[in-house]
């Protein structure tokens, strides 16, 4: 198990490295020049000759992105060409907001998936299951936005601003610099509505995934033994069945991942809040070549880390797997 | 032997033929049926059949008849010019005249609907149907072949899943420059296609793993059938099924990221009408005009609903041990 980890830790970085180069390739191909966004209505060809080469975009693409990692080696992710500012330091304000964003998304997914899978599978063809499958239809077909806008609506404009349409109160203990807002309730009412517009879509295709998985397992061999030998109900469902269940509903957990980030730069940009989303979507529109490498890199390291983790539940959801 | 000592009758099983619909049909109904008929009906065929049972699915066909017949008929259909601004009539509550009503620079929104339908249904056909056509034979030469060219076209199609998809389109958007009319229909269509084209090599590819050690692909190479011929007479219609379901359900998906691209400002531009653009420009308005983001947002859901009940009744239709 150790030897598998670690092998597979290791295969995070060709990974990692293969994602961060071909975006550095695609970004260098994208039409338009940082250095004239950057030098503006100052621009000549002088200044515009010293930049290109203060920043090192006057060498060959290979060569800028092997100074890039061999810079990183040694914990430097590069200075915005636009901002002036370190992009670590970016990274590192903006990391907090996106992570607890996607946790508590997937917490609103898991905490209305679980319940409604079990009741629609337990109740087959009842009213709970119809409702459960309509709901989780409808919300398979809503885009995040929508449901986003749609929460606007109730919580910022028809109830009279319970909660913030916009902006960011950090969690205390999270914020990264020495000025920022923070506080447990402010945190809360600013988290609430992204989390729910994020993590009903993820809800609702947990719930079709996870109901059809337990309609599978309650209807197997060992199911039936655990009700014969006089098992409650509870410790059937809960023990025997949902554990079962979970497995292939981890592996699309994992595999959602990448439609969270998508997700989290709509939901960001829609809330106007600081996280990494905002962050990506704006450096890749200014062509901020050092911050999309970061944004890039933290994605595509979260991408391979949750997917490890992802086949790391296995273990614990079905001893039977075992990594050599 | 029974307890009361009478020999136990075994009934020979009727043969019908193979058929998938064998499991369903009782023993006598399989030997009375006309062998003609049991052969003519192809599983896709008696897929279709169970397909017009289904009530959830013809809602969703329905949906999509009438979608396709409004992006069809959309300049017919629209009372104005989706594009023409009149500065005298913003902001419009709805009414007889503007039954949605009017966005922020007099444009009737309802014009704005009907035609914002093409872009959404042609960019999600569309691009799925791209990515059909490149994903699909790549996945065959690759299952079939195997080898250099399987380890090859697989890892090429790894490198683009690595990515997280809307990382990857909105690169692909930027790198396209984003532009109104159809040329910019056209970019937003490949990109979408682009970050698809995996999706379908990586099903078809593991459906012709199965079915190349079939033995009726053994016999067609044994009497020395060319590969071209057994991939696409043979191989492909036997992956149909799958293909067709995945087929449905990616337009719900590439409907949803056509959309957002848009919501990004990276989809189609103005003025050419897009659903996600007009909802993102007319949030700012939401407090005095909800209707304005609510008529995209719902125009939006309701073609994904049809997209996906449509799919799901394809898919509970054609592979029943998928449901």
């Amino acid at each position: 198990m150790r030897i598998y980890i670690l092998r597979r830790l290791l295969q995070i970085v060709p990974t990692v490295l293969m994602i961060t180069f071909v975006v550095f390739v695609m970004m260098r191909s994208i039409p338009g020049d940082p250095v004239v966004a950057l030098l503006g209505d100052a621009y000549t060809e002088e200044d515009a000759v010293k930049v290109r080469q203060e920043y090192g975009l006057d060498k060959p693409i290979l060569v800028q992105y092997l100074i890039w990692v061999g810079k990183l080696l040694q914990g430097d992710w590069g200075v915005s060409i636009l901002s002036g500012r370190p992009v670590v330091q970016d990274v590192l304000i903006r990391l907090p907001v996106t992570l607890e964003l996607i946790v508590l998304s997937m917490a609103v997914a898991l905490v209305i998936a679980i319940p409604a899978a079990i009741v629609g599978a337990l109740r087959q063809n009842t009213w709970a299951d119809y409702s459960a499958t309509t709901v989780a239809m409808i919300g398979v077909s809503i885009p995040e936005f929508f449901i986003g806008v749609l929460l606007l609506l109730v919580f910022s404009i028809g109830l009279g601003g319970v909660l913030p349409s916009s902006g960011w109160v950090y969690l205390p203990g999270t914020c990264p610099g020495i000025i920022c807002a923070a506080s447990l309730w402010g945190n809360a009412q600013h988290v609430l509505m992204p989390a729910f517009a994020l993590g009903v879509g993820r809800a609702a295709i947990l719930t079709r995934l996870l109901r059809a998985s337990m309609l599978e397992v309650i209807r197997t061999e060992y199911v039936t033994t655990a009700r014969a030998k006089g098992l409650a109900e509870r410790p059937v469902v809960f023990k025997h069945a949902l554990k079962n269940a979970l497995i292939p509903t981890v592996t699309v957990m994992g595999l959602q991942v990448g439609f969270l980030i998508g997700g989290a730069i709509v939901v960001e940009t829609l809330f106007a809040m600081p996280g990494l989303g905002t962050f990506g979507i704006d450096a890749i529109i200014a062509r901020d070549y050092q911050q999309v490498q970061g944004f890039a890199l933290i994605t595509a390291f979260a991408f391979v880390v949750i997917n490890l983790l992802v086949d790391l539940t296995y273990t614990f959801l079905d001893p039977r797997i075992r990594y050599a | 032997m029974t307890d009361g000592g009478a020999p136990l009758r075994i009934e020979p099983r009727p043969i019908s033929g193979g058929s998938l619909r064998e499991a369903e049909l009782p023993g006598v109904r399989a030997i009375t049926r006309p062998a003609a008929v049991a052969r003519s009906e192809s599983p896709l065929v008696q897929g279709l059949r169970r397909l017009r049972r289904s009530t959830t699915a013809l809602v969703g066909v329905a949906i999509v008849v009438v979608l396709l017949v409004v992006a069809i008929f959309a300049d017919q259909l629209a009372p104005r010019s989706p594009i023409a601004s009149d500065q005298t009539r913003t902001f419009q509550r709805p009414s007889w005249d503007y039954p949605l009503g009017t966005d922020q620079l007099g444009r009737d929104m309802l014009s704005r609907m009907i035609h914002g339908t093409r872009i959404s249904l042609l960019v999600g056909v569309s691009s799925v149907l791209l990515a059909l056509f490149v994903g699909v034979p790549f996945g065959m030469i690759a299952g079939y072949y195997g080898g250099r060219v399987d380890t090859l076209v697989m890892r090429a199609m790894d490198l683009i899943l690595a990515f997280p998809i809307y990382l990857l389109a909105i690169i692909l958007m930027i790198m396209f420059t984003p532009t109104s009319g159809l040329i910019g229909t056209i970019k937003v269509t490949g990109a979408i296609a682009i970050v698809r084209i995996p999706i379908y090599a990586r099903l078809v590819r593991g459906s012709v793993l199965s079915i190349k050690e079939k033995e009726y692909i053994e016999a067609c190479r044994a009497i020395g059938v060319r590969d071209p011929w057994i991939l696409m007479r043979h191989v492909l219609p036997n992956c149909l099924a799958p293909i067709i379901v995945t087929t449905t359900l990616g337009i719900a998906t590439s409907i949803i990221v056509e959309a957002t691209l848009s919501f990004l400002g990276l989809g189609t531009q103005p003025p050419t009408p897009s659903w996600g653009w007009d909802l993102k420009a007319n949030v700012a308005f939401i407090q005095a005009n909800l209707w304005l983001s609510l008529f995209p947002g719902l125009a939006i859901f309701v073609t994904v609903l049809g997209f996906n009940l449509f799919g799901d009744g394809l898919r509970d239709a054609l592979d029943p041990r998928l449901k």
